[in-house]
This record gives structure tokens, sequence and C-alpha cells, in this order.
């Protein structure tokens, strides 16, 4: 299979396409809640029902990155297990979707009442700072991978 | 028939461009700005048009999900352009020609003007145009070409890279 996505340039065009336009997707539905976590942009919906709603689009869109994105790594599997970059983006990936699926998740389920108010804006910050890291180090990969 | 190339070249020789362009930092670092802020853009974007097709989000009227999410979007829309326009005028000849660029920036106009003909549809008819049959059509119309346009600006985007093919 690597052979066949090394040697045709239209599935791997394809593909990586299809991978860009599903990581901007999930990283949208990422922000839209850290957004409302920040106490900004749908503040006028309830949190719950915000991050329910973009948690579907989380795991479509994650599906979608996964299935474009592992073409993409079995094609250059020895060059990227070799970069420092790589194994950095993966931690860093790692710790954004733990936190993410845990920390994060409980928040945005909470009653919006019974938190303090400090607690959901840190929330957020945090997933903003590493989501949009995860972002950067992915394109570092190109020049310094 | 009046040329750009020298006047591109003019900007090509600039100090502060020059100093840019053969910097080990300076392209991956606006470049990487570049990226994120189109994600971010990009990404709200996305959320939007999935409400305006009645995907996702739909318990949030569509008049508020434009409302609130458009300063964000305009918020990431200004640093992606003005890394844009530095990427460019740093190097040029080298982009000047790149037809994937030039297709980028027409899909860009392209979605702007259906997002425009669509503010412009929806804030004439006032209150509650969420309930106007009119309204849910046309939204799901622009939702809809704005998701294929600018899924196109963010793969076309990717292919200005591919200068080989031109």
């Amino acid at each position: 299979m690597s052979q066949a996505y090394r040697e045709s340039l239209w599935l791997f065009t394809a593909t990586q396409s299809l991978h860009l336009v599903s990581i901007t997707t999930f990283v949208g539905a990422i922000l839209i809640v850290d957004l409302r976590l920040l106490g900004w942009g749908l503040v006028r919906q309830s949190l719950a029902r915000t991050a329910r709603s973009a948690q579907r689009i989380l795991l479509w869109a994650g599906l979608a990155v996964l299935a474009t994105g592992i073409p993409q790594f079995t094609a250059n599997a020895l060059s990227y297990s070799r970069s420092p970059v790589f194994t950095f983006k993966m931690c860093l990936l790692a710790a954004a979707l733990v936190f993410t699926a845990t920390l994060r998740r409980h928040v945005t389920v909470a009653d919006e009442g019974r938190l303090p108010v400090w607690v959901p804006r840190a929330v957020g910050a945090v997933s903003l700072v590493l989501w949009m890291s995860v972002t950067i180090s992915g394109r570092l990969i190109t020049f310094y991978g | 028939m009046l040329s750009i190339v020298p006047a591109l070249e003019w900007i090509e020789g600039l100090a502060w461009t020059t100093a840019i362009r053969e910097s080990a930092w300076g392209y991956p670092i606006i470049e990487i700005a570049h990226v994120a802020s189109i994600v971010a853009f990009a990404g709200l974007v996305i959320m939007m048009d999935l409400r305006l097709v009645g995907l996702a989000f739909t318990h949030a009227p569509l008049m508020q999900i434009q409302r609130r999410l458009f300063p964000w979007q305009m918020a990431a829309l200004v640093p992606a352009t003005a890394t844009g326009a530095l990427l460019f005028v740093v190097d040029p000849l080298r982009y000047y020609g790149n037809i994937f660029l030039g297709v980028k920036l027409s899909l860009v106009a392209l979605a702007g003007i259906n997002a425009l003909a669509f503010h412009l549809m929806t804030y004439r008819t006032d209150g509650q145009w969420d309930e106007h049959p009119q309204v849910a059509v046309r939204a799901w119309r622009a939702g809809a070409v704005s998701l294929l346009l600018w899924s196109a600006v963010i793969v076309s985007g990717r292919l200005i890279a591919f200068s080989w093919f031109v």
C-alpha cells in the first residue's frame, strides 16, 4: 500500500487534501468550545449543548484525520520514526487528546453554576494553547523534521 | 503592455525582504503563522457552515451563530491575510507565476462574495428571520457553497508548494 501511495500523485494529493480539511474541521470544533469556555462566542447557548454538538464533529473529523493520516504515515514511517520533531508532535497530540477527553470534557458537561468561574476559563485557555501548539508542531515537521 | 515583473523585482531587491528570504527562520515563522491563522479562521467558518446546512449546533438560532462567530472569524482572518501578503512580498517572483496561488485567491474572492450575498440577504429581513422559509433554503445553499469553497481554498493553498507543476 505504501508503495502504491508513494507512486500515485493523485492518491497522495487527494488523501492529503482530505487530511487538511479534516484537521481544520477538528480544530474548528475545538475552538468553538474553547471560546465558549472562555466566555466568548455562543454565550447564549448552554456550554453543554454546544460541547455535545462539537463532540460529534470531533469524533467524525478525528476519524477522518486518522484515516487520511495513516497512509501518509506508513508511506514515510522510517523517516518519521527518526524525526524528533515528529515524536514531539505526537507526544503533544497525545497530551491534548487526553486533556480534551478527560478534564475538558468533565468541565463542559458540568453544571455551569457549580464550578468557580476561573475553572472553565483556565481549561479553555489550556485547550487553546495545546491544540494550536499541535497545529504548529505539525507544520514544523516540514521544516525541521 | 505593462509588466508587473520590474516592480516585483524591485520588491525582491529590498533589504528587508531579502533579509527575511535568506534567513533560516523567517519563512518558517511567517508560513506557520499563516497556516495557524487559516486553520482557526476556516475552522470557525466550517462550524458556522455546518449550522447553516443543519448538521450541527441546531440548538442555536442561525442569526446567533453568525453574529457571535463573525468577530472571531475576522480576528483570525486579519493575521491570515497579513501573513499571506508577507509571504508573497518576501519572495514575489517565486509566487507570481504560481497557478495555485491564483486559483486560491480567486476562490477566496468567490467565498467572500458568497458570504456577502448571504449577509445582505439576511440583514434585510428583520427579527425572527430564522423562521422565514426563504432564509432556510438560502442559508443551506450559502453554507454548502461556503463549505466547498473554503475546502478548495485549503487544498489549493497546499498545492502552492507543488510549484514544479507550473
